[in-house]
């Protein structure tokens, strides 16, 4: 065995030596070489911009059945508008969620009925992000509580996130994972055991069999948007948040993905979702609130709340002929722009 | 079963990025190959030298630029944000994270120590492999610590990446000159404590157990604080979201 001497005379030694030139240099000129070469770090934040801006892919067969490998649980939605909901599957108390001194949800009440698709409507900064994030648990709201299934969120997050299936507003997962790996690995955090062949059949299903070796950031807007709506539902959540799951998808992929939710839903799943487009929300939900400044405004079927401001001067005065859920929307929450 | 698909995710992460793996080993296999037959490793302290320094500064390297960078730019990009809303607990994100970068540390060093034993004709016994490894994990851990201050403390990508490469060229040159007392005595004292000059002292105490000293247990002491220290300051200023 080479015996260790004292590094200090060394190195004064060496500096003085031949050795050290050229040594030190070459160690140097490397060391900023990989400096420079970093990890891409800009590089791949532009290719995920870059994917998602792409247009979805056709529409294939399997799609267009829309179904999902949900098992089938039929549940028949209990829903009474402009009431308290019986036996709900999510049940939100005086929930109030602030950052600093700014009041994002304040005291809000909410109820969702067991397969119901609910719809939060509101402005940019309405509140809408921050009280799904207080369902999730990913933020601790100042007062309230969230309740799913009788399921204290707050007290018992594990419990209730294995009972929710989540979509993001923007989702990502590793960028090194392929997508058979992604579904794997979301298989595993929910409990659920996936053979290989079980996992090809259900990416087939949703037009993405072709894909399972493919990164993640290699896909399309619409192809990331089912591989997010499959990894939240692959556990047959009682619960469905989805947070604007039709942002920056073009209308086939909009089509293809409300025909999905629809199925959910038929399965006995309950969704919660916020969106931006009022046309889709009438379309689809069951019953919306509209929130603005933390608050719920409003809170009914689309048709009733349409029916009931239908003669209110502020949704008038926005109208133009037949009035629609925008128009109760922005007679609501007022015209001007919010950032 | 979470912990081990957490695991096994990120251990696929870390295999299938090229630009970390070879992050991981050019810096140390490179200084390994500049000294090789060359009078510098004479000059350097010896063979064993140049072996210790090649895995502390694959370790600083690996640590720093790959374990800090790579949670922040998943910070940046959500990825942890999806994982938190599963059942996932979030110790167990980071365990997973922590555990396949010390295993990614230990793979690093053993290979150094392979191809630093065939290069530079070095007779290691099994304890001394043992030994050095034990040194890499300890060290690693320090490094680790340090990446995750630097990741609590800067929120963005971009920013970890630039600080994480001065952190870097500043640990290095530290490393390879303060302790040949060439920037001055009081440099040579921060070099022998700092985080590269205590895991070297390590280093150099576990290949000659004979010279085993006060110095070396407490460069044992001082990777511990160090570990705790900023592996506290990580931990509390840590944010899951960029934003």
């Amino acid at each position: 065995m080479s015996s260790w001497s004292p590094s200090t005379e060394g190195v004064e030694t060496l500096i003085a030596s031949d050795g050290l030139g050229t040594g030190a240099l070459i160690v140097v000129v490397v060391v900023l070489l990989a400096v420079r070469l970093g990890y891409g770090v800009s590089q791949s934040r532009k290719r995920r911009e870059r994917t998602r801006a792409e247009p979805a892919v056709a529409v294939t067969k399997p799609t267009e059945t829309g179904a999902l490998p949900v098992a089938a649980r039929r549940v028949t939605p209990q829903v009474t508008p402009g009431e308290r909901v019986d036996d709900p599957i999510l049940a939100i108390e005086h929930l109030t969620v602030a950052y600093g001194p700014k009041i994002a949800v304040d005291d809000l009440d909410l109820e969702i009925a067991r397969g119901e698709i609910f719809g939060l409507l509101g402005p940019n900064g309405a509140g809408k992000t921050s009280t799904l994030s207080a369902i999730e648990g990913l933020l601790t709201p100042r007062e309230g509580s969230v309740l799913l299934d009788g399921i204290d969120v707050r007290r018992h997050p594990v419990e209730a996130r294995a009972r929710m299936g989540v979509q993001l507003q923007s989702t990502s997962f590793q960028t090194e994972l392929n997508v058979r790996q992604i579904v794997r690995l979301y298989a595993g955090l929910y409990g659920v055991t996936m053979t290989d062949s079980q996992i090809a059949d259900d990416l087939e299903q949703i037009g993405l069999g072709g894909e399972a070796a493919k990164p993640f950031k290699q896909l399309s807007g619409g192809q990331q948007q089912r591989l997010s709506l499959f990894v939240a539902v692959i556990h047959e959540p009682d619960l469905l948040l989805l947070d604007e799951p039709t942002a920056g998808l073009d209308p086939q992929s909009r089509r293809q993905l409300w025909g999905r939710i629809e199925r959910i839903r038929a399965d006995g799943g309950s969704i919660l979702l916020t969106t931006h487009s009022m046309e889709e929300a009438q379309a689809v939900c069951d019953r919306v609130a509209i929130i603005d400044h933390g608050t719920i405004l409003a809170s009914d079927t689309p048709k009733n709340l349409i029916d009931k401001y239908r003669e209110d001067p502020n949704v008038r005065a926005v109208a133009h002929g037949e009035v629609t859920l925008e128009d109760v929307f922005i007679g609501l929450t007022g015209s001007e722009v919010r950032e | 079963m979470i912990l081990l698909s957490l695991a096994r995710a990120d251990l696929l992460a870390l295999v299938k990025n090229p630009r970390r793996l070879l992050l991981s080993f050019l810096l140390p296999i490179v200084l390994l190959i500049v000294t090789n037959g060359s009078k510098a490793t004479h000059h350097l302290g010896g063979a064993l030298y140049v072996m210790g320094l090649a895995i502390a500064y694959g370790l600083v390297s690996v640590s720093i630029l790959g374990y800090a960078l790579g949670v922040a730019r998943d910070r940046e990009n959500g990825v942890f944000q999806r994982l938190r809303v599963t059942p996932a607990p979030t110790w167990t994100i980071m365990a997973s994270r922590l555990g396949m970068q010390g295993l990614a540390n230990l793979v690093m060093a053993l290979i150094v120590v392979i191809v630093a034993s065939q290069m530079h004709h070095i007779s290691l016994s099994a304890t001394d492999y043992l030994l050095v490894l034990a040194i890499s994990v300890l060290g690693g851990a320090v490094f680790v610590a340090i990446g995750q201050a630097l990741v609590g403390l800067v929120k963005s990508a971009d920013t970890v990446n630039a600080a994480g490469r001065i952190l870097l060229i500043a640990l290095i040159i530290l490393g390879l000159f303060g302790q040949s007392g060439s920037l001055g005595g009081f440099w040579e004292s921060v070099s022998r404590w700092s985080p590269v000059g205590i895991v070297m002292t390590l280093f150099g105490g576990v290949l000659k157990l004979s010279a085993w000293n006060s110095q070396d247990w407490l460069s044992i002491v001082a990777c511990v604080g160090y570990i705790v220290v900023f592996a506290a300051i990580g931990i509390r200023w840590f944010r899951w979201e960029a934003q």
